[in-house]
């Protein structure tokens, strides 16, 4: 909304995502883990928030996906504040897609069944939410570990299951907290080369929290933070 | 894949804790089940004895609230009550629980009054009926032949005297089959209690009606102070024994709902404190709150459930240990019936889901950013 309004020409697509003046404070404010933030991302755009350890970007990442309220300040969904009262888990469900550091799999369950498991207790039938997550992995290059244990895959391939997982119930938006921490550098460059092709192939917009330089430098743009605030915004160097 | 797939890999994480959780809930319904079944079983044994009997009503001492009524000399009230209209015929019954020889379990003794309508139900095996009303003979239903060891022909002791068994039979009520049986007389003979009986049994003729046995009961409470008619029903849950074991497996029921309730509630809330992060994640991944209760319900109850059905077989193993066991062979049979089945597993559902609720509201109130920084 506010780059809408900003950027002026009625052409420009409201971005599907706005920050406004967020803040987010801990321990009655003596944390402040966000302070002020503005910026927005716009539909199909592959954004790096980059930044030291500290400096706020799982908590930034965190109010985007709705899993936490921002303490002031507002955020937008193509044009839509999130509201407290709004259903904020089904809100998850339907538009956002995490992908997590430590990949987060729940190891009793299948590749399979882990890449189900958000359909779980939604009205879908079995078989359909089945075929999808079937060909999902398939498009992750897991089509013959459909039944393995998340104990039983390599670091690359349990995160190419969380991607699987996070695009089961086809969001818009892809939020992923440094997906390539965990990885070798040849499984953190496959897992990115996915990313990049939801955005190339399916026109999914991507944030991606990352320490790592060479990986920001294949963002659209870098977000870089710094003690809650954004330090700079704009095109890699 | 489902949510009850889903809870039940969940409580195979962990398969001591949800054996052990299992295991407790299973052993205090098995004590439910134990002590309920053979508490109305004791009741249904009795019942069964008399109806089978054919006996319409009973008369008794009013206050009177033994396993057996106490004793009361038997002549005038049998007198008054033959004269009442449509009664058949009285007949006069003592009771005793007395040991047979020096090793054997204690047994029931019954005297029935000779030629009287009671013996009329039981079939004879072999041998033959006691001759006359003052033979000293005794009759051994199947189980306390087996019990005692005696046959038709050998003899056996009863305080101090010496009874010829001279026939066994076999009745359709179990007390009765592991009961030892006489005259009224030889009864009144051993026990010393010459003219007494503990209860008359009153059967009315064909034509009476529910109205005719009411008046019957009326006349009773008028005529014959300190004394009452009542149904075998009436005088079973009147039994002191019978109301005992009943209370006694109300407290059992309570104390193992209870305990069910708070196992359940302590295993569900170790294991979601360890899944606070897995529960940061299905929040994540759009799960509802809704979602994520029914989850740790569904996890109690399976665990409540498999606990019930474990401890009703348990329960049912416990059961006939006891009615084997020495002391209470012939004397008690278990009742069960599909009802008894479900409300068991109704009490498991709700110490389940009892237990579980508080879990379950934890979970779902889990900030979902914070559970995922959990640990
Ligand atoms: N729940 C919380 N309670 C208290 N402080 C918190 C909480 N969450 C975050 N913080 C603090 O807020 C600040 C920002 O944390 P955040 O996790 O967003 O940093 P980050 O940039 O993701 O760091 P890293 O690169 O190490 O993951 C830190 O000082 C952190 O200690
Ligand atoms: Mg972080």
């Amino acid at each position: 909304m506010t780059r809408a309004s900003a950027g002026g020409t009625a052409l420009a697509a409201e971005p599907i995502l706005g920050l406004r003046n967020v803040s987010l404070h801990f321990d009655d404010g003596r944390t402040k883990a966000l302070d002020g933030v503005d910026f927005a991302v716009d539909e199909g755009e592959f954004v790096a928030i980059a930044g030291p350890s500290g400096s706020g970007k799982s908590s930034l990442l965190n109010l985007i996906g709705a899993l936490d309220v921002p303490s002031a300040g507002e955020i937008f969904f193509r044009g839509a504040a999130y509201s407290g009262n709004a259903d904020l888990a089904a809100f998850r469900g339907r538009h956002i897609g995490f992908v997590f550091q430590s990949f987060h799999l729940i190891p009793t369950l299948t590749a399979l069944e882990n890449v189900m498991l958000p359909a779980l207790g939604r009205s879908w039938s079995a078989a359909a939410q089945r075929r999808r997550a079937e060909s999902l992995l398939a498009d992750m290059g897991l089509r013959d570990r459909l039944h393995s244990s998340p104990t039983t895959l390599s670091g690359g391939e349990r995160q190419r299951v969380a991607i699987a997982r996070a695009l089961i119930n086809e969001p818009s938006l892809i939020l992923a907290d440094e997906p390539t921490g965990s990885l070798d550098s040849a499984n953190a460059e496959q897992v990115l080369e996915f990313l990049v092709g939801l955005r190339a192939e399916k026109g999914l917009t991507v944030v991606m929290v990352t320490h790592d330089e060479g990986i920001s430098a294949r963002a659209d743009r870098v977000i870089r933070m710094r003690d809650g605030r954004i330090e700079r915004a704009g095109q890699p160097a | 894949m489902n949510l009850v797939s889903f809870a039940l890999g969940n409580l195979r994480r962990r398969p001591a804790r949800t054996a052990l959780t299992l295991s407790a809930i299973a052993l205090g319904i098995a004590a439910v089940v134990a002590l309920t079944s053979i508490a109305w079983g004791f009741e249904a044994s009795w019942q069964k004895a008399n109806d089978a009997r054919g006996t319409d009503l009973i008369v008794t001492r009013m206050a009177s609230q033994n396993a057996m009524p106490s004793p009361f000399a038997a002549a005038p009230v049998r007198e008054q009550l033959a004269r009442y209209p449509h009664v058949q015929e009285v007949a006069g019954l003592l009771s005793e629980m007395l040991s047979v020889g020096e090793d054997n379990p204690p047994i029931f003794v019954f005297g029935w009054a000779y030629g009287s309508y009671l013996w009329e139900h039981l079939k004879l095996l072999d041998g033959r009926w006691p001759a006359d009303r003052d033979e000293p003979a005794v009759l051994l239903g199947t189980l306390a032949a087996e019990l005692l060891h005696k046959g038709v022909g050998d003899r056996i002791e009863l305080e101090g005297r010496s009874f010829e068994v001279v026939g066994t039979f076999q009745s359709t009520a179990l007390v009765e089959n592991g009961a030892v049986l006489m005259t009224l007389d030889q009864a009144q003979a051993v026990t010393d209690k010459p003219g007494k009986v503990n209860v008359l049994n009153l059967k009315l003729d064909g034509q009476a009606t529910e109205a005719d046995a009411r008046f019957v009961k009326e006349q009773v409470r008028k005529a014959l102070p300190g004394y009452a008619a009542i149904t075998s029903g009436e005088l079973v849950s009147r039994n002191a024994v019978v109301r005992i074991a009943k209370a006694m497996s109300h407290v059992t029921i309570l104390i193992a709902g209870l305990v069910g309730a708070l196992i359940v509630f302590n295993t569900m809330l170790m294991s979601i404190n360890e899944r606070t992060r897995e529960i940061g994640v299905l929040q994540a991944l759009g799960w509802r709150r809704t979602t994520i209760m029914q989850l740790v319900i569904c996890e109690s109850l399976v665990l409540a459930l498999a606990g019930g059905l474990v401890g009703i077989a348990v329960g049912v193993l416990i059961a006939s240990g006891l009615e084997q066991a020495e002391l209470m062979r012939g004397k008690i049979a278990a009742i069960y019936s599909v009802p008894f089945f479900l409300s068991v597993l109704g009490l498991s559902v709700v110490l389940g889901v009892g237990g579980g609720l508080y879990p379950a509201h934890r979970a779902a109130r889990l900030s979902p950013a914070q559970a995922l920084r959990h640990e």
